[in-house]
């Protein structure tokens, strides 16, 4: 487990453990469980709830989700940026520290534009 | 972690011009948060300006204090500002200040020529509320701000990712501005996603080329680049795919020929002093850039590009002209006389040396103000729905408004290049560039494009003065003093660089020259 | 250093690790491309740009990009690809695309030159770098992935990196021009004029009667009845569609005797 893909290795590890693990609960529950097979008249009817099924079950949603989604693509780039940020802050010193402040204060200047213009406020 | 970072010097002589356009196109966002609706377009339009003139007069304190070799490049040589580019981005602030003058445009109807809330659903009842009483939306000065500085650090990119980011950076605010007429606004919106699209596929276009050209050269910058391109014995494969790749991006932007699809469409969607705006400074910053990567960064290739060049400056000449002649609709007329025009200022380029770089810069500009004025005699000429830009709505003008008619006479007499006006000085130039650089075969596809381009040109003055106004002749509406003076500045230039245009040839040659 | 040549031995040389991850993940890429094409259903082509996406992640995490490969994933699998959707929803189902082409043979005419142009692209790309041995990986991730490109980022192209922030403003700016209405002040609607409004005259201010679908059907589409046999309009959900209804729903259900 060293080397380039040493760490991924392990992830990938513990993804096929997880899945060994669920996949072994469903197994064993599938065979020690009784199977009795009731399928009796109207058991699969929709009854008294739910809408009544016809057309797609597609609905429109209103554009402000769309805004909401834009603010989060513009600031999962910033965070993009201030990950290699975090790693050279210190050896770069005050100056990078600045350039990064610059970088999120206008940032921050469009996140004030939507709050002040009410694209925030959900009513 | 290791070793410290050793922050770059940056020459702030140099970069207050972008800085100033930054910050104030920020400064701009922030009235449009805090300042009340009443004010704003007051304080926007005064913020513009100054932050306009002040970069301005940086860019000419720069000039005045000399540029020479040793102090053009900053920020570890990824930009630079050298003669061209100063004078690219003195050119750009003086048209772009002139642009604005026609959007901030106030009087020639109610709330100007931009729609208030262009997320209001177009024809609605609200829609037809906002359109006869609201005042249009005052985001457009930062947004063109932002514009005007991408731009300007587009013409002085030393580096292929800088120009990358400048060429989104003044991209995306035109897409915006371009969805924002307040008449038609669906034809507007049509524009705007179709230049957004198509935008976005020249943008990959030009990425995909930056990167076959690192694969070729190891580098982005220009100086590596064409130090790679002298010494390396490596096949050119992988240069010449990715520089056609990067020219596909750049023709887009300028609108040569089977890149100029969208010129049309957009021109004639826009509202009009944004189709000003991007016909004068999206062209100048284009072609600025276009020259700094062939002049700078592709030098000893150029036995290969000129002829793939030549052939399209030819087709966009011939192609533009031919079908300026069957317009009826004048802002597409003007449209397609820019795609022509672009394929003139490509020869300018494929001139080659100095000769060829000053001619340019100089059509640039005479281009500029010439194509400015013309957009804003467009926004006077109007009636109940807006302007009316048919061609056989201007039949007769000259009869009802002498003056007017004169003036985009004269107009159209220096887009067809007649003598003792702007357009001709700059077809001189251009052409004297390009037989001075042995291209003599461009010329003579030029003179020809300029015979069937003065067709159109002179229909439009002949259906002005020859015909009988009708019952729908519109009238020219009276300009408000801010478009009275971008008409007045651009006519003036027009006129001014046909009769004594040694002072401004003089500054073109002077600045004709990119320090690599 | 020592994390990248272990699976890229020497410069040049793909390993067995890069290549089993490629030639699973390869066919994978390009399936999800094909079928973003091919799917009719505008979500099924969303999803499957979806796999195309991650699987261009773990090819950059594999060519010792991990920073790269990384920022694919985050802001593509995730931030975009939730923004396509949202966009795919806001369009709604019934937007399909016009079958009906504008241009005559415009289709096959678009295929044929994409072939070329990838045909040729590939072509000339495989032959400029056949027998090119690559070189600078080992130089540029000496300090580490993220380490080099954050040395780039605050050196070189600082002036870039602030500029970028611009971009993102403007991009914030439009999309809160375009998409977002600014309501006036007298646009909102307050709780008391709510009220006032619910109590107004003509206005039936209790809860709505429910559908009749407890009494004689399983289908919420049937009006519940009032006392004198006629079906009660506001008794069905306004969004539902007004269709016939078929015997067996209307029929009165066998409650008793079962």
């Amino acid at each position: 487990m060293d080397g380039y893909l040493g760490p991924y290795a392990t992830v990938g590890l513990l993804l096929l453990v997880g899945v060994l693990i669920i996949g072994g609960a469903f197994t064993a529950n599938r065979l020690l469980r009784p199977s009795r097979p009731n399928a009796a008249d109207g058991k699969f009817d929709t009854y008294e709830c739910g809408l009544d099924p016809v057309e797609g079950g597609w609905a429109q949603v209103h554009i402000r989700y769309y805004i909401y989604a834009y603010l989060y693509v513009l600031f999962a780039v910033e965070a993009v940026f201030l990950f290699p940020w975090a790693v050279v802050y210190l050896a770069g010193g005050a100056k990078v520290i600045a350039e990064m402040a610059v970088f999120v204060a206008v940032l921050a200047l469009g996140l004030l534009y939507a709050w002040r213009k009410q694209a925030l406020r959900w009513l | 972690m290791g070793d410290t970072i050793s922050f770059p010097h940056l020459d702030y002589a140099a970069l207050w011009p972008m800085l100033i356009l930054f910050g104030a196109a920020c400064v701009g966002v922030l009235v449009e948060a805090f300042v009340p609706k009443a004010w704003r377009n007051t304080v926007q339009l005064v913020l513009s300006l100054l932050a306009m003139g002040a970069a301005l007069v940086m860019v000419i304190k720069r000039a005045a204090a000399g540029v020479t070799a040793a102090n053009a490049h900053t920020a570890s040589d990824a930009i630079s500002i050298d003669k061209a580019g100063l004078f690219l981005q003195g050119a750009l602030l003086v048209l772009g200040i002139v642009s604005l003058l026609l959007i901030g445009e106030r009087t020639l109807e109610t709330g100007g020529p931009f729609v208030a809330q262009a997320a209001i659903t177009v024809g609605s009842e609200a829609d037809r509320r906002q359109a006869a009483r609201e005042s249009g939306a005052t985001e457009v000065y930062p947004l063109a701000l932002f514009a005007l500085a991408g731009m300007l650090l587009f013409v002085t990119a030393n580096d292929l990712l800088v120009m990358f980011v400048a060429l989104e950076v003044f991209s995306l605010p035109l897409y915006l501005l371009c969805a924002l007429a307040r008449r038609k606004r669906l034809l507007s919106q049509e524009a705007a996603v179709k230049y957004f699209l198509l935008g976005a596929f020249a943008s990959a276009f030009f990425l995909f080329g930056v990167a076959m050209v690192y694969g070729f050269a190891n580098a982005v910058d220009f100086n590596s680049i064409h130090a790679n391109i002298s010494t390396s014995d490596k096949p050119f494969a992988l240069l010449l795919i990715g520089l056609a790749m990067l020219a596909i991006g750049l023709l887009f932007k300028v609108a040569a020929v089977p890149f100029h699809v969208w010129t049309p469409d957009v021109y004639q969607g826009a509202p009009t002093p944004v189709t000003a705006f991007m016909a004068a400074c999206t062209k100048a910053a284009a072609f600025g850039g276009l020259a700094r990567v062939l002049y700078v960064g592709f030098d000893r290739s150029n036995w290969n590009f000129t002829p793939v060049l030549g052939v399209i400056a030819v087709l966009t000449m011939l192609v533009g002209a031919v079908l300026a002649v069957t317009q009826t609709d004048l802002k597409r007329l003007l449209a397609y006389s820019s795609v022509a025009n672009a394929g003139y200022l490509l020869v300018g380029v494929l001139g080659g040396g100095a000769a060829g770089l000053s001619s340019m810069l100089f059509y640039l500009v005479a281009y500029g103000f010439a194509i400015i004025a013309a957009f804003a005699l467009l926004t006077l000429v109007r009636d109940a729905d807006g302007e009316a830009t048919h061609l056989s709505r201007w039949a007769g003008l000259g009869r009802r408004s002498p003056f007017f008619a004169s003036v985009f006479t004269f107009l159209l007499l220096a887009f067809a290049g007649l003598p003792l006006t702007s357009g001709f000085t700059a077809k001189f130039a251009v052409f004297g560039a390009a037989i001075g650089g042995g291209q003599t075969w461009l010329v003579l596809f030029g003179v020809l494009s300029s015979i069937i381009l003065a067709f159109p040109y002179l229909r439009v003055i002949v259906m002005m003065w020859l015909s009988e106004p009708g019952d729908t002749t519109p009238s020219v509406s009276i300009p408000g003093a801010l478009t009275s003076a971008a008409l007045m500045v651009g006519v003036l230039v027009t006129l001014l660089l046909g009769v004594a245009p040694s002072s401004l040839l003089d500054l073109a040659n002077n600045a004709a020259s990119f320090v690599r | 250093m020592t994390l990248a040549t272990e699976v890229l031995a020497a410069a040049g040389q793909v390993g067995t690790g890069e290549k089993v991850v490629f030639f699973i993940l390869a066919p994978l890429a390009v399936v999800g491309a094909l079928g973003m094409v091919i799917a009719r259903n505008a979500v099924h082509s969303a999803l499957w740009l979806v796999l195309t996406m991650l699987s261009l992640g773990v090819f950059y995490i594999v060519q010792t990009g991990p920073f790269i490969g990384m920022v694919q994933i985050i802001v593509y699998t995730g931030a975009i690809m939730m923004l396509f959707l949202f966009v795919l929803m806001l369009v709604g189902r019934d937007a399909s695309d016009s079958v009906i082409e504008t241009l005559r043979g415009q289709k096959v005419a678009a295929i044929i030159l994409g072939v070329g142009l990838a045909g040729l692209l590939g072509f000339g790309v495989y032959e400029a770098t056949r027998g090119i041995v690559p070189v600078g990986l080992e130089g540029a991730n000496a300090a580490g992935n993220v380490q080099g490109i954050a040395k780039l980022l605050f050196t070189k192209y600082v002036w870039v990196f602030e500029v970028t922030s611009a971009l993102l403003i403007t991009a914030a700016v439009g999309a809160m021009l375009l998409a977002h209405r600014e309501r006036a002040a007298g646009e909102r609607v307050g709780q008391v004029a709510m009220m006032k409004d619910r109590f107004r005259p003509g206005n039936y201010p209790g809860p709505k009667p429910g559908p009749g679908v407890f009494a004689n059907s399983t289908s919420v589409a049937t009006p519940a009845k009032l006392p004198d046999g006629t079906p009660a309009e506001r008794s069905i959900s306004p969004i539902l569609p007004t269709r016939e209804l078929t015997a067996a729903e209307i029929a009165n259900k066998p409650t008793e005797g079962k």
